[in-house]
């Protein structure tokens, strides 16, 4: 008994430090680099299976193939993607301004919102691409038919987030503002937009991919240029590397537009719980 | 109604006798699934200037809505409210309020020191009140705690200390009447007592009017210069309990006799109110 109390005594006098800070530095750079593995197992997975299972390129060709081909032609793929790319960019934010204001509206009066809301579905469930050529009798034979299609393939998910985060504010805060008579404006950018930012950026995040592929939607009805003519005049040619060049092309820009958008909403939602964990 | 004979007039700080709220006649109904819900039943009730009155009752007794009837966020049906001589629209647009609702409610994505600022960043159309300067701001913070957090963000806060820093930010407005809806209600017992004293050392220095509504005897009995006894179905005043207890309270007023004995009267004023149902 003495001897287990003055053991307890010695313990309590040595310096209490505390743990040193677990390091894992491994795991860190494993996380940095956790879409690239992704992509890397999914590619190297293709080529083993193409290669193993001897499918003719027509059916299936080596991703390696492909990729060579777009190497050997940088000129063509770049001039092509950045048309595409300009589509959807103007798509995308023309989806964006379009639904932050239908949702304002829309978060603001319930009877907007129902009357609305037909609306909506009606146009989601219109299939857009058979409306292409609409377009293109309404604006001729510009970037606007493209941009039109891409902005309506990606406003959908923008007008259904934005509602729910304009919405669905703390109604502590939302009462503590009209304590002080803050006005409908103040309310509007002080609480609700920041609020609607969280939701915003996961509909982004799924809107760059929709807005992309509306853009090539609508190179495939009338265009001389982007990855959508590429791919049209692939199909009707035979060009299987043209083809699938196009595809990995848009693909690769989809991804690499996701991972920008990633890096901005880790520096903007540094207060949101979704960036606080990892 | 009983509330009319147990009701003394605010005597009040010799120094400054103004009334500074008056209930008169206070009723109000609420819809609920197509129910008609008696709130509130004639309420009455004067709280003087720099006055610490809290309302306990059960639950379903109005006193929420008391607050938010006062605070102007909430129209009464009939009767009629004044806050310094206004109504609550013209005193909310003068920023006259610093509310305290039960969660800490701070903007996720400001940080401490922005968060105690907000309030007098908005509303600037009638009354040019931006609260406090930044350096008391600071001081505030500091005095109460906060210092090392002043450039964390809430969610990086305990429960504890978001209300601290929410309890600032009411303090932080400079405004003359303070609503405070169950504000510690959602904290554990050790750090709850030690938030009344908190609040009554920031309350002496600011000197504003407070109405606080709780579901606790002993905060009532120690923050309140009167307790008012709600009962419910429909809301209305049980009794008015003065407490007489000298001020500035710290700790030990809870271990007098003096505070026993007003635990034990509003007990027993709660009791008769349940029992009058």
């Amino acid at each position: 008994m003495t001897e287990l109390n003055t053991e307890e005594v010695a313990d309590s006098q040595v310096l209490e430090e505390p743990p040193p800070e677990p390091r894992r530095p491994l795991y860190r750079a494993l996380l940095a680099v956790a879409p690239f593995l992704g992509l890397t197992f999914f590619f190297v997975g293709w080529e083993l299976y193409v290669r193993i299972s001897d499918i003719r390129p027509l059916t299936l060709p080596l991703p390696s193939d492909i990729l060579r081909h777009i190497i050997d032609n940088p000129g063509f793929y770049w001039r092509n993607g950045l048309v595409t790319v300009q589509e959807a960019f103007w798509g995308f934010w023309l989806a964006f301004i379009v639904a932050i204001t239908v949702a304002t509206i829309m978060a603001y009066s319930r009877f907007m919102e129902r009357a609305t809301m037909p609306i909506i579905v009606l146009i989601q469930s219109t299939p857009v691409a058979v409306l292409v050529p609409i377009f293109i009798i309404w604006f001729g034979f510009s970037s606007w038919p493209k941009i039109i299609t891409a902005a309506l393939f990606a406003w959908i998910p923008f007008v259904a987030n934005a509602v729910t985060g304009l919405r669905a504010v703390d109604p502590d805060s939302h009462e503590l503002l009209q304590s002080i008579d803050a006005s409908n404006w103040e309310i509007y950018w002080r609480l609700r937009v920041p609020h609607s930012l969280p939701y915003m950026f996961s509909a982004a995040r799924i809107c760059i991919g929709l807005a992309l592929v509306g853009a090539v939607v609508g190179e495939f009805f009338n265009s001389k240029e982007g990855l959508g003519n590429a791919a049209r005049v692939a199909q009707s040619r035979l060009l299987i590397d043209q083809l699938w060049g196009s595809v990995f092309v848009l693909a690769f820009i989809g991804v690499a537009f996701v991972l920008l958008l990633t890096a901005v909403e880790r520096r903007v939602l540094r207060w949101h719980s979704s960036q606080m964990l990892g | 109604m009983s509330n009319d004979a147990d009701e003394k007039p605010y005597s009040g700080d010799p120094a400054n006798p103004d009334e500074s709220i008056r209930f008169e006649q206070v009723s109000k109904w609420f819809r609920r699934k197509g129910q008609l819900v008696h709130a509130l039943s004639r309420v009455s009730l004067e709280v003087g200037s720099g006055e610490f009155v809290s309302f306990i009752g059960p639950s379903g007794c109005g006193k929420s809505t008391l607050l938010r009837l006062a605070g102007g966020l909430l129209e009464p049906d009939l009767g009629s409210i004044s806050i310094r001589g206004e109504t609550p629209q013209v005193a909310k647009s003068l920023k006259h309020y610093g509310f305290v609702p039960q969660q800490p409610a701070l903007l996720p994505w400001r940080t401490v020191r922005k968060n105690v600022s907000l309030l007098g960043e908005l509303n600037q159309r009638r009354s040019h009140t931006t609260g406090i300067s930044p350096d008391d701001q600071l001081q505030l913070l500091h005095d109460i705690g906060l210092g090392p957090f002043v450039d964390s963000l809430p969610a990086e806060l305990s429960g504890g200390m978001q209300q601290r820093v929410s309890i600032a930010r009411a303090f932080a407005l400079g405004a003359p009447v303070m609503l405070m809806d169950e504000p510690f209600s959602a904290l554990d017992e050790i750090t709850r007592a030690d938030m009344r004293y908190l609040l009554l050392d920031l309350w002496r220095r600011v000197g504003s009017t407070v109405l606080f509504v709780t579901h606790s005897i002993p905060e009532a009995v120690v923050l309140s210069d009167r307790v008012v006894v709600l009962g419910a179905r429909p809301g209305r005043v049980i009794r008015i309990i003065d407490v007489p207890l000298v001020r500035p309270r710290h700790e030990a007023v809870e271990d007098g006799d003096d505070y026993h004995h007003i635990v034990s009267e509003v007990r027993a004023a709660l009791k008769e109110g349940s029992e009058d149902q």
